[in-house]
């Protein structure tokens, strides 16, 4: 009897783990999936990903001749909203500036200035939006990254 | 007053002119096997579900990074813990069909087996959270408690809560807790409300499985807005009203025996107050010195109404307080509880081994018995001064063609080999144990030992 119900509560374990872990990748967080990949959370992210973000086979800004400067869209991840401005000269970006940074709470404000630079250069040694996300920091890395994306397709936009 | 009988009511013993009480005939709704299979899954699926959730809010990269391995162990434990934090109150929620399938004994061993886990979750959480961040910040352990205090949306609180968590966990460590009076004990671990209360907001406001996510976020607010509203309406709103309901006042007290009195309760509706032989309620004698403690006693015979009875031997301060009430005291209960019923039979006879004081719950279940069930009372007490109710309890089995054994004196005397091997043919009966904790578990042992079924063993223990 008792086993029977030990047996039945751990199949019912099982079943609602995998239940949330689907509903996870078909659901996601209210960040958009093309994001999540860009930042380098979950590789191989889905196909859908690419309609969003058309620049998937050529994530950086090659290709994009003359000076511009471009600001990505105003973001939200949880804990705050976050827009960056690049810079970019004849298919290289030369520079990552924030344009906007508004956080819910003043520990998230420090977090968020103690990784934004680490940010900045890991965009610039990528020449895309594709880094990995800092630990302690995943939500701003990911909307940090989702508006570098951003930017990069209104540049290629024209 | 002195004219109310519990004896049966058709009974030709009874004294001529005495005015006849009907027994109050609504039972206690039958218990729902199927409700508690339901709940096991549900309980696996959100166990399972919860230590996903902790799994959606994980990356590889964040993994890597300082502090991620600690921060994720501080983010699993936290989800894992506090389920199983929801699940030990919704054990003790008295929801009514649970309550009268399992027992309050059955759903009270629960919530104690399970007390250890969520609470070294929870520790760990908070000691792995707190290495965690102070990896990833690259500052000190003390440092960062600090600022999860003063940064953190909802962590002052929370860390008041786990305080709180913490003095509970440790008063309930057997050798400190066996120091302090029951009652205080059980008023103060009473905090583990509070401090779930606190804890709330901090969790979905910076876990990172609910940071972003509505929808996790909104089912966990569910759950929990969920399990308060079950308590609030079953621990406090219906005892509440059954008490203003039945309005239930002291109007008798009868020596039955050395140490033994029954109360004789009057109040209204009875016949409306759906409760099976054997339940008990929590009893509140409203008087000063008493109104503050709830205790358990189990009704000792069915309704009749306008009176309800329970009969208590003096043991300790409230027990033995109850001999000294005074008629017209006013009392509050909560319940019926209790699985050790008629509705638990599996068979068509039926044995009751009652020790002592254990008779009460014997001889109201008699009253819910069918003819057919042709009782076997074998009832162990230490003197026949002490056998009170020994006339009702005669009556009701010679009405229902059984048969009783009173075993008066002491253990040795009577040991419990004794008091099972009288029980013809145990494989075809219901056995109800009742008594004190020694009795009953050393009985159900012998009954397990010679293989009688588990289903057929029903058992109820006078001590929480
Ligand atoms: C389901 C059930 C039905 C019971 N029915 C009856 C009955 O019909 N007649 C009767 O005389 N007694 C009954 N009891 C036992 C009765 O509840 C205790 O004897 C009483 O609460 C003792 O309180 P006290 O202050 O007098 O003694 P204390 O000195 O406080 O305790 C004496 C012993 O009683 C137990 N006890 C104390 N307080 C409680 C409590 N709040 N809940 C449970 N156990 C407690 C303890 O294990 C302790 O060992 C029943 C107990 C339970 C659990």
């Amino acid at each position: 009897m008792t086993r029977l119900k030990g047996a039945f509560a751990t199949l019912a374990a099982v079943v609602g783990f995998a239940a949330v872990l689907v509903a996870h990748t078909l659901i996601g967080s209210s960040v958009p999936a093309s994001l999540r990949s860009a930042a380098g959370n979950r590789p191989g992210g889905s196909p859908s990903n690419s309609s969003k973000t058309p620049t998937t086979t050529v994530p950086g800004p090659a290709g994009v001749t003359g000076n511009h400067i471009v600001t990505g869209k105003v973001t939200g991840y949880g804990y705050g909203e976050v827009a960056v401005r690049l810079q970019v000269d004849n298919g290289r970006i030369v520079s990552v500036k924030v344009a906007k940074l508004l956080t819910a709470d003043s520990y998230s404000q420090q977090i968020a200035q103690q990784v934004i630079p680490m940010l900045a250069r890991e965009v610039m040694a990528a020449q895309s939006a594709r880094i990995s996300a800092i630990s302690g920091a995943t939500y701003t890395s990911e909307g940090y990254a989702y508006s570098v994306q951003s930017a990069l397709d209104a540049l290629k936009k024209g | 007053m002195a004219s109310v009988t519990f004896e049966r009511a058709n009974d030709t013993s009874r004294r001529r002119g005495q005015p006849r009480q009907a027994t109050a005939k609504r039972l206690s709704r039958p218990p729902r096997p199927g409700v508690v299979d339901l709940a096991v899954v549900l309980f696996g699926l959100g166990l399972g579900a919860s230590v996903a959730l902790a799994l959606t809010a994980e990356t590889a990269a964040g993994m890597k990074a300082p502090g991620g391995v600690a921060m994720f162990i501080g983010n699993l434990t936290g989800l894992a813990g506090t389920y199983l934090a929801l699940v030990m109150i919704l054990l003790v929620s008295r929801i009514p069909v649970v309550e009268r399938t399992l027992g309050q004994d059955g759903l009270l061993a629960w919530h104690r087996r399970l007390a250890p886990w969520p609470i070294s979750l929870i520790v760990a959480h908070a000691v792995f959270l707190t290495i965690g961040y102070a990896q990833a910040a690259h500052t000190g352990v003390m440092h960062e408690l600090s600022t999860f205090i003063s940064s953190f949306p909802g962590m002052a609180i929370a860390i008041a809560g786990f305080g709180i968590l913490v003095v509970v966990a440790v008063l309930s460590i057997y050798s400190v807790r066996r120091r302090l009076r029951r009652e205080t004990w059980w008023a103060i671990h009473l905090g583990m409300y509070l401090a779930f209360a606190l804890a709330f907001a901090h969790e979905v406001v910076l876990g990172p499985s609910f940071v972003n996510h509505p929808l996790t976020q909104a089912v966990w607010s569910a759950a929990w807005a969920a399990t308060a509203g079950v308590v609030l309406v079953y621990r406090f709103g219906l005892p509440i009203y059954r008490s203003l309901h039945h309005r239930l006042r002291v109007v008798e007290l009868r020596p039955e025996g050395e140490g033994v009195t029954s109360v004789i309760l009057e109040g209204r509706h009875l016949d409306r107050l759906p409760i099976s032989g054997g339940q008990f309620f929590e009893w509140r004698f409203l008087k000063r010195g008493l109104w503050w403690q709830a205790h358990p006693y189990t009704v000792s015979a069915r309704p009749r109404p306008p009176y309800l009875r329970l009969t208590v031997k003096a043991v300790g301060d409230h027990s033995a307080a109850l001999a000294r009430l005074e008629p017209g005291t006013r009392v509050a209960v909560e319940g019926p509880y209790g699985a050790f019923t008629a509705h638990a039979r599996r068979h068509q006879r039926a044995a009751l081994l009652a020790g002592g004081i254990g008779i009460t719950a014997a001889r109201s279940l008699l009253e819910d018995l069918p003819k057919r069930s042709q009782p076997v009372v074998v009832w162990r007490v230490a003197s026949e001064a002490e056998a009170a109710l020994a006339e009702e309890v005669r009556q009701l089995v010679s009405h229902l063609g059984g048969k009783l054994h009173l075993l008066a004196g002491s253990r040795e005397e009577f040991p419990l080999e004794k008091v099972v091997g009288l029980v013809p043919d145990l494989a075809t009966r219901d056995l109800y144990v009742s008594g004190p904790e020694g009795f009953v578990s050393g009985v159900v042992g012998l009954l397990r030992h010679s293989g009688v079924a588990e289903e057929a063993i029903h058992s109820e223990v006078y001590a929480l």
